[in-house]
C-alpha cells in the first residue's frame, strides 16, 4: 500500500499555528513564551536554540502533550486544548528521549504499526523497508537497548515512519549519528517532505537545518527570536559577508595606521574578525566596496593582494550572533516595560 | 478492521515490558505458598476460620491476593513505560489518556484473573474444585474486578508521582507486603486479635476481598457482610481510580531514573 502523504488532505495551507503560545512548568517560570508561528503544508521547519531554549517544550505543546498555559494554538485547524485522537493520529513524533518496547527491533516496528492501526501486511513490508533504509537489518532480532547509541537513534526514526502522517515532529533526531547515516536520513526526510510531508525539526547541528529546512525559527530563553528562510536569516543577522584578504608582504606600522583609518571610516557596520601582519579578515555589509577600497589602499603602497575571498555568513554564524550578545540587547530592550 | 485503542494497548501491554521469568516468579510465589505453606501448616493447625484445613483457608486468600499481583505487573508496565518514554510516545499518538489508563487497569484485571485460574489449578490436587454457585462465582469475579481497579489505580497513581525507580519499587514492595500480611489472606481475625491490629486489618481493602472470596469458596454464599465489603471496596476503588485519572492529567514528561 503506498504511503498516504499530505498533499490531498488539507484544505488550508496552514497545518499548525501558535498565537502567543506559552507554557510555564510552575507559575511564572515560562519554558516557552509568546510563541507566534505558522507551519505550512509540505514545509520543513527547523527549530534552533541552545539547550533549555524551549525547543522540546514547543514540540510538546504542538503535539498536545502539554496544555498551553498562555495564548492559543491550533493543529490542523483545531484548538490545541481540544485536540484529541483524530488530530494526533495525523502526526508523528520522534522524541528527544529514547522510547522503546521490550521486544526485538523488528517486533518494535510492527508492534508500533499495530498500535497505529496499520494493517499487518503493510506493517510487515514497511518494517523491511525501514530496516533496510536505516541499516538495521542485522539487528532485527536484537533488543533495542542492546544497540549502540547511533543505532538506537536510527531505530527511533525508523519506528516513527511506520505509520502514515501529515506532520512529523523530530526532536533532535540526528544526535549520535555518524555523518553518512545523518546524510542518508536527512536525504530520506527531504524526499518525504518533497512528497508533501510537513516536518518540524529541532537540532543543534546548524548546517543540517541549513540544508533541510525551508524556514527556521531561533529560540532563546523560551522566545522565538527570529524566523525565516535560512538565507534570509543569514542576511538579516549580521547580514554582512565575510572577506578574507592576504597581502604579499607584512604591512609596516605606518601602513597599519593608514589601514585603521580607512576601516574606521566604515563605521560600526564594519567588523574586523582577525588581522595579521599580512592578512585581514572582516565582515561588512558592502563587502565589494570595501574590497575595492582595500585594493586601492594596497596598490598606493605597492602592496599586492595575493588572495581575496568573499563568502556569505553561515547559519551558524548568524545563529551564534543571535543567541549571544546581540540577543541579550534585544532581550533587554523587549523586557523593558 | 482497526481494533479499538484500548485493545491495541492491551495487546501491547501483554507483549512488551514483561518477561517470562518475571511472570513465573510473580505467579510462582503464591503457588509455592499454597503448596508448601498450605501443606506444612495444615499439619499443625486445623479448623482455621471454620475450614477443614489450613490449605482450604489459604487458597481463597491467595486467590484474592492475585489482584495485587496483577496491579504490581501493571504498575511495572506503567513505570517502565515512563522510564522508556513510551507514555510520552503513546500520549502523542492516536490514544486518549483514558484509554491508556483503561488498558492498564484491564491488564491488572487480566493478570489477576490468570492468577486466580492458576491458583485454583495449583490447589486442585490439595482441596479439589470449590463447589461454587453462580452467585458465588459472580461475587468472586466482581471482587477481583473491583479490587483490580483499586490496587491498579493505587500503584498507577503512585507511579505517576515518583521519578525514581528505586523509590517506586521500594514503595511497591512495602505496600505489597503490608497489604498481604496485614489482611486475612494468611490468617483470620479472631476475638484474640489485638484491637489495634484488627483496626488496621479492617482498614485494608484486601481483607474484604479475601473474606468475600473465602465465603464463596466455602459455600457460604453472598451474605450482607459480603455486600458491605463490595460497597467499601467499590468506594475505595473509585478513590484510587480518581487519583490515577488526576495523576495522568498532571503527568510530567521527561527523563526519570
Amino acid at each position: 500500500m503506498p504511503r498516504r502523504e499530505a498533499t490531498d488532505v488539507f484544505s488550508s495551507d496552514v497545518i499548525a499555528r501558535a498565537d502567543g503560545l506559552g507554557f510555564a512548568y510552575r507559575p511564572g517560570e515560562f519554558a516557552v513564551r509568546h510563541l507566534d508561528l505558522e507551519l505550512h503544508r509540505g514545509e520543513v521547519f527547523g527549530l534552533l536554540g541552545r539547550n533549555g531554549a524551549g525547543k522540546t517544550t514547543t514540540v510538546r505543546l504542538l503535539t498536545t502533550l502539554l496544555p498551553p498555559t498562555e495564548g492559543r494554538g491550533e493543529l490542523f485547524g483545531k484548538d490545541l486544548r481540544l485536540c484529541g485522537r483524530a488530530e494526533r493520529a495525523r502526526i508523528g513524533v520522534v522524541l528527544q528521549s529514547e522510547s522503546l518496547d521490550f521486544v526485538s527491533v523488528e517486533r518494535n516496528l510492527t508492534l508500533y504499526a499495530f498500535l497505529w492501526g496499520v494493517p499487518r501486511e503493510v506493517a510487515k513490508s514497511r518494517a523491511e523497508e525501514m530496516l533496510e533504509l536505516f541499516e538495521l537489518e542485522s539487528n532485527r532480532k536484537r533488543k533495542p537497548w542492546a544497540l549502540s547509541g547511533g543505532e538506537r537513534r536510527r531505530f527511533q526514526v525508523a519506528r516513527e515512519l511506520m505509520h502514515d502522517m501529515d506532520l512529523l515532529f523530530l526532536d533532535e533526531p540526528t544526535v549520535g549519528l555518524d555523518a553518512l547515516t545523518r546524510k542518508r536520513i536527512l536525504g530520506y526526510l527531504g524526499r518525504r517532505a518533497r512528497a508533501g510531508l510537513s516536518i518540524v525539526f529541532t537540532t543543534h547541528i546548524l548546517h543540517e537545518a541549513d540544508e533541510l529546512c525551508d524556514r527556521i525559527g531561533i529560540l532563546r530563553g523560551g522566545r522565538l527570536r527570529a524566523i525565516g528562510a535560512p538565507a534570509d536569516l543569514k542576511r538579516e543577522f549580521r547580514g554582512a559577508r565575510f572577506v578574507e584578504a592576504e597581502l604579499d608582504r607584512p604591512v609596516t606600522e605606518a601602513e597599519d595606521r593608514d589601514l585603521d583609518a580607512l576601516l574606521a571610516r566604515r563605521g560600526p557596520s564594519y567588523v574586523e574578525v582577525a588581522r595579521g601582519p599580512a592578512r585581514i579578515e572582516f565582515q561588512a555589509p558592502d563587502a565589494e566596496g570595501l574590497v575595492a577600497e582595500l585594493a586601492g589602499w594596497a596598490s598606493a603602497r605597492g602592496i599586492r593582494l595575493v588572495r581575496i575571498s568573499v563568502r556569505e555568513p553561515t547559519l551558524e554564524e548568524a545563529f551564534v550572533d543571535l543567541v549571544s550578545e546581540g540577543a541579550s540587547e534585544l532581550e533587554a530592550a523587549e523586557e523593558t516595560p | 478492521m482497526k481494533l479499538p485503542g484500548v485493545v491495541r494497548l492491551l495487546v501491547r501491554n501483554f507483549e512488551s515490558n514483561l518477561d517470562l521469568i518475571t511472570l513465573i516468579v510473580m505467579f510462582g510465589q503464591p503457588a509455592f505458598l499454597i503448596v508448601v505453606l498450605g501443606t506444612m501448616f495444615s499439619q499443625i493447625v486445623s479448623g482455621v476460620g471454620g475450614t477443614g484445613s489450613y490449605t482450604q483457608f489459604l487458597v481463597p486468600g491467595m486467590v484474592a491476593s492475585q489482584m495485587i499481583t496483577g496491579a504490581v505487573l501493571a504498575g511495572r508496565i506503567f513505570w517502565l513505560d515512563r522510564r522508556w518514554s513510551m507514555v510520552e510516545q503513546l500520549f502523542s499518538g492516536p490514544f486518549r489518556r483514558a484509554e491508556y489508563l483503561a488498558a492498564l487497569l484491564l491488564t491488572t484485571l487480566t493478570f489477576a484473573l490468570v492468577g486466580v485460574g492458576l491458583m485454583v489449578l495449583v490447589a486442585l490436587p490439595l482441596i479439589g474444585l470449590p463447589p461454587l454457585s453462580p452467585l458465588e462465582l459472580v461475587s468472586i469475579l466482581g471482587t477481583i474486578g473491583i479490587g483490580s481497579v483499586f490496587f491498579g489505580g493505587l500503584l498507577i497513581a503512585i507511579g505517576a508521582r515518583i521519578r525514581s525507580a528505586n523509590l517506586y519499587f521500594t514503595i511497591q514492595s512495602l505496600l505489597q507486603y503490608f497489604l498481604v500480611f496485614i489482611s486475612t489472606v494468611y490468617y483470620p481475625v479472631t476475638s484474640g486479635t489485638p484491637v489495634s491490629l484488627r483496626a488496621i486489618v479492617y482498614a485494608n481493602p484486601l481483607t474484604y476481598a479475601a473474606n468475600t472470596v473465602r465465603d464463596a469458596f466455602l459455600g457460604r454464599g453472598f451474605g450482607p457482610g459480603d455486600a458491605e465489603a463490595a460497597v467499601i471496596l467499590g468506594a475505595l476503588a473509585l478513590v484510587t481510580f480518581t487519583l490515577a485519572v488526576l495523576s495522568f492529567r498532571k503527568l510530567e514528561f521527561g527523563p526519570i531514573q
